[in-house]
């Protein structure tokens, strides 16, 4: 066996960025994510990289931009106000195609919210926080092995794809303590060098969904780098063709590689399972998913989970295919409902979805989840879907929600 | 994109001394320069191929922080940043703290030649930027007399029409180590050349001389030895519950690296320590059990310990039929129904002559109530998160507690 150790998933993020092979940091700290900077201060040093606290998150998220073109695999850990302010320089990272990982603590907003408690209500600012339509990458870990095994995932998928990929973790496995294996094997990233010589490099070259290797900036190959939209040599341009090719290029380095990218894991939800209802959820919401469908087949209910690793992009094919299989999806999440929009829409009708939400820092319980189980095996009238909460469902069925 | 002609003349005379000043200096990296505004000379129709010079465009301001950044990464490499008035104020925060930490970079700032101080308009919208009422009721920036405040390493201005003079400014601020500051302006009236100096070392200098000892102390780190997994074990549930200082945190600390590291079990530990250390409720959840755990919250506890009367009175009712239920009957007056007393804070003064070792007794209790936690576990549990010299005492304390425990159910076994 390998090392096992105890941490809590704040630790597991940051020594798996260290075992990833991130060699600079910049952050400000801020509740829930704090343990990141602090473990990060300490252990940077000790692997030769750098660790600087900067004067706000805007600042930290420019700095983890340069030290990335400058050659090193950076990451920056913040929680929901501070991920609010590094939307700006993130627009600029993903327009500039420039790798690097944020770690982003979910506690309950909006505004500074309540700090020390835990939500899921950042998913959408994850894929659409910063202006203008863009690929992004986003994981979910649910538990600490996860977290660290995913921290080391966003900096493999950051550098082969020339994306910020967020790592969205939510203050309950952040805090969380258990057990990691660790492996004993290198799972150090290497950012791939290009092979062609500086005269006929091309920074930003438009590929066929892939990525060119991002030369380590201000040695032999200069370039120019951008926010504006740029050609392949990252010269501005307004050319509607150029344009064209480059959102073509941005969209397809995703879409095209999503087998590499999408990642779930599921239980009885085959093609051979006879289910009446899954549950569809992430990040600490899917620990108690997985215990009420426990709860649910000890109580000789058919149901199964899905968790997702890989949020976004979203795994559209696998939950099509679900909501053509399963009658009734739920999804619990720590938010009012914003992963079960996209399974709504995914959904298109064919399957019932249920919402199980909260957003007032308490996590939510296997006996929530289950309730909602039960209440989707109610048999309900012809082409209706329940709301979120299952007011409407149970209004239309006659009886009042306890 | 149109410009008006002055700007571009004043990019390509910046350039220009920019490119100049770099044939001056010996064996040095190429520069890397960083602006808001494109690198207008080579905006030309049609251009091909790659770039003469390494130039990033960031969001305006940022640069400071994005150069940064680009410090730690390349040491050598010469960092020009050439900003406007309007860029440098919108990064002031930047700009304050690059400075006081002493980055190693090197700003041009553009003054605006209509004005006669160093003013918040920029050099290219000066015509339009301000309403001319406004201009009469603002007060003027003036970044060169802030950074002077704050020590940079080199402080100076440079007249856009002698490229020569700028060149060596220029040349003498890349080799300055540290934060530097050149106001360019074409104000023949104003002072140029170094209008102050600042001698600090060099912020990432400073961190890797710093850092270096701590290299080697990463050479030794240790991992726990592999424990046969134990199955049958179920799902078990524990609460403890107290204030802060009675070592709640660690118990749970104690207790789920027992069951999880040393007992080859699965286990988490979750906790609401609240904002005290000390005096605050403080309560933890610990899971055990064969399989991995799901659901991390121990809301129907197995078994539950209670350090205070705040503790019974919020945790006690919602504690699973069957749950055990542990109590300190010195702090607890209202004993819950079917609680058992356990002397807690008592055994801990005993053995350790400390309340804060009631933690540690109380992972004795759970461990006389439940086949999930086993005392030689624990033991070693406490060894390994505890100075040497505390071992003996606190593994005293949790055995105690084990002992009272077990007393104490057979006592209620025979009412």
């Amino acid at each position: 066996m390998s090392n096992v150790c105890f941490m809590h998933g704040n630790e597991a993020a940051a020594e798996g960025a260290i075992a990833a092979g991130c060699r600079f940091y910049a952050g400000y700290p801020i509740t829930p994510s704090t343990e990141i900077a602090e473990i990060l201060s300490g252990r940077l040093p000790e692997v030769g990289g750098t660790f600087i606290q900067m004067e706000d998150e805007i600042a930290s998220m420019a700095a983890v931009i340069g030290a990335s073109l400058g050659g090193l695999k950076s990451a920056t850990a913040t929680s929901g106000p501070g991920f609010s302010l590094m939307q700006e320089n993130l627009g600029f990272a993903v327009a500039s195609e420039i790798p690097c990982v944020i770690i982003n603590v979910q506690r309950v907003g909006p505004s500074t919210g309540l700090p020390t408690k835990a939500a899921q209500g950042d998913m959408m600012q994850a894929r659409w926080g910063t202006h203008g339509d863009h690929p992004i990458i986003a994981l979910t870990p649910s538990s600490v092995q996860e977290a660290w095994r995913l921290s080391v995932r966003a900096f493999e998928l950051a550098e082969k794809f020339r994306t910020p990929v967020i790592l969205m973790l939510d203050a309950i496995v952040a805090q969380l303590k258990e057990k990691v294996e660790l492996p004993d094997a290198s799972v150090q990233v290497q950012r791939p060098l290009p092979t062609e010589p500086p005269e006929t490099y091309k920074p930003f070259a438009f590929t066929a969904g892939g990525v060119q290797p991002l030369a380590p900036f201000g040695g032999d190959y200069r370039y120019h780098v951008t926010g504006l939209l740029h050609d392949e040599h990252g010269f501005p341009t307004e050319n509607p063709e150029t344009v064209e090719r480059w959102w073509a290029h941005m969209t397809s380095k995703i879409e095209a590689n999503l087998d590499q990218i999408l990642e779930w894991e599921e239980d009885g939800l085959d093609d051979a399972a006879d289910v009446d209802v899954a549950v569809v959820s992430y990040g600490a919401s899917a620990r108690a998913a997985a215990h009420a469908v426990t709860l649910a087949r000890e109580q000789g209910l058919k149901a199964g989970w899905l968790k997702l690793l890989t949020v976004w992009p979203f795994p559209e094919a696998r939950v099509r295919a679900l909501a053509a299989k399963v009658p009734r999806i739920v999804v619990p999440e720590m938010n009012l409902g914003q992963i079960r929009l996209e399974v709504e829409r995914l959904a298109a009708g064919r399957a019932a979805v249920q919402g199980v939400h909260r957003a007032d820092g308490l996590a939510i319980t296997p006996e929530q989840i289950l309730a909602a189980i039960a209440r989707a095996h109610v048999a309900l009238p012809h082409g209706l879907i329940p709301s979120g909460d299952g007011r409407r469902e149970a209004a239309a069925l006659g009886r009042s929600e306890g | 994109m149109s410009y008006d002609r002055r700007f571009a003349t004043t990019w390509q005379l910046l350039l220009d001394g920019i490119c100049t000043t770099m044939g001056q200096l010996d064996a040095s990296e190429p520069p890397i320069v960083l602006s808001s505004l494109p690198d207008l000379p080579y905006q030309r129709d049609g251009r091909e191929g790659p770039a003469p010079l390494s130039f990033i465009q960031g969001p305006p301001g940022r640069n400071i922080a994005l150069a940064i950044g680009l410090r730690a990464a390349r040491p050598n490499t010469p960092l020009v940043l050439l900003m406007n008035a309007d860029s440098v104020t919108l990064g002031t925060n930047h700009l304050i703290h690059a400075a006081r930490r002493n980055i190693g970079m090197t700003l041009l700032l553009l003054r605006s030649e209509l004005t006669q101080h160093e003013s918040n308009r920029s050099i290219d919208r000066a015509a339009w930027s301000l309403p001319p009422v406004q201009a009469q009721i603002e007060a003027p920036t003036r970044p060169l007399d802030w950074v002077s405040a704050l020590d940079a390493a080199l402080v100076g201005r440079a007249n856009l029409h002698q490229p020569d003079e700028l060149a060596t400014l220029l040349a003498r601020a890349v080799r300055t180590p540290g934060f530097c500051v050149i106001g360019v302006t074409t104000d023949a009236t104003l002072p140029t050349g170094v209008l102050s100096q600042c001698e600090w070392p060099e912020y990432f200098q400073a961190y890797r001389e710093w850092a270096a000892p701590l290299r080697q102390a990463a050479a030794a780190s240790a991992s726990a030895p592999a424990v046969t997994p134990r199955a049958g074990v179920a799902r078990c549930e524990v609460r403890i519950a107290g204030l802060g200082g009675q070592g709640v945190k660690l118990a749970g600390t104690v207790l789920s690296e027992a069951a999880g590291l040393h007992d080859g079990l699965w286990a988490t530990q979750r906790g609401d320590y609240g904002s005290a250390t000390r005096g605050g409720p403080s309560m933890v959840d610990v899971v055990i059990g064969s399989d991995p755990i799901t659901y991390p919250n121990a809301d129907h506890p197995d078994v539950l310990v209670l350090l205070t009367q705040n503790a019974a009175d919020r945790w006690a009712g919602r504690s699973k039929t069957g749950a055990v239920v542990v109590a300190d009957p010195a702090e607890v007056k209202r004993l819950p129904g079917g609680a058992l007393p356990v002397p807690i804070t008592a055994l801990a003064r005993e053995h350790t002559g400390k309340p804060i070792a009631a933690g540690m007794v109380a992972v004795g209790c759970v461990a006389a109530l439940t086949d999930a936690v086993r005392l030689d576990a624990l033991a070693l549990s406490i060894a390994a998160n505890m100075p040497k010299a505390l071992v003996q005492a606190n593994v005293a304390a949790c055995q105690a507690g084990y002992a009272a425990t077990r007393a104490a159910s057979k006592e209620v076994a025979h009412v």
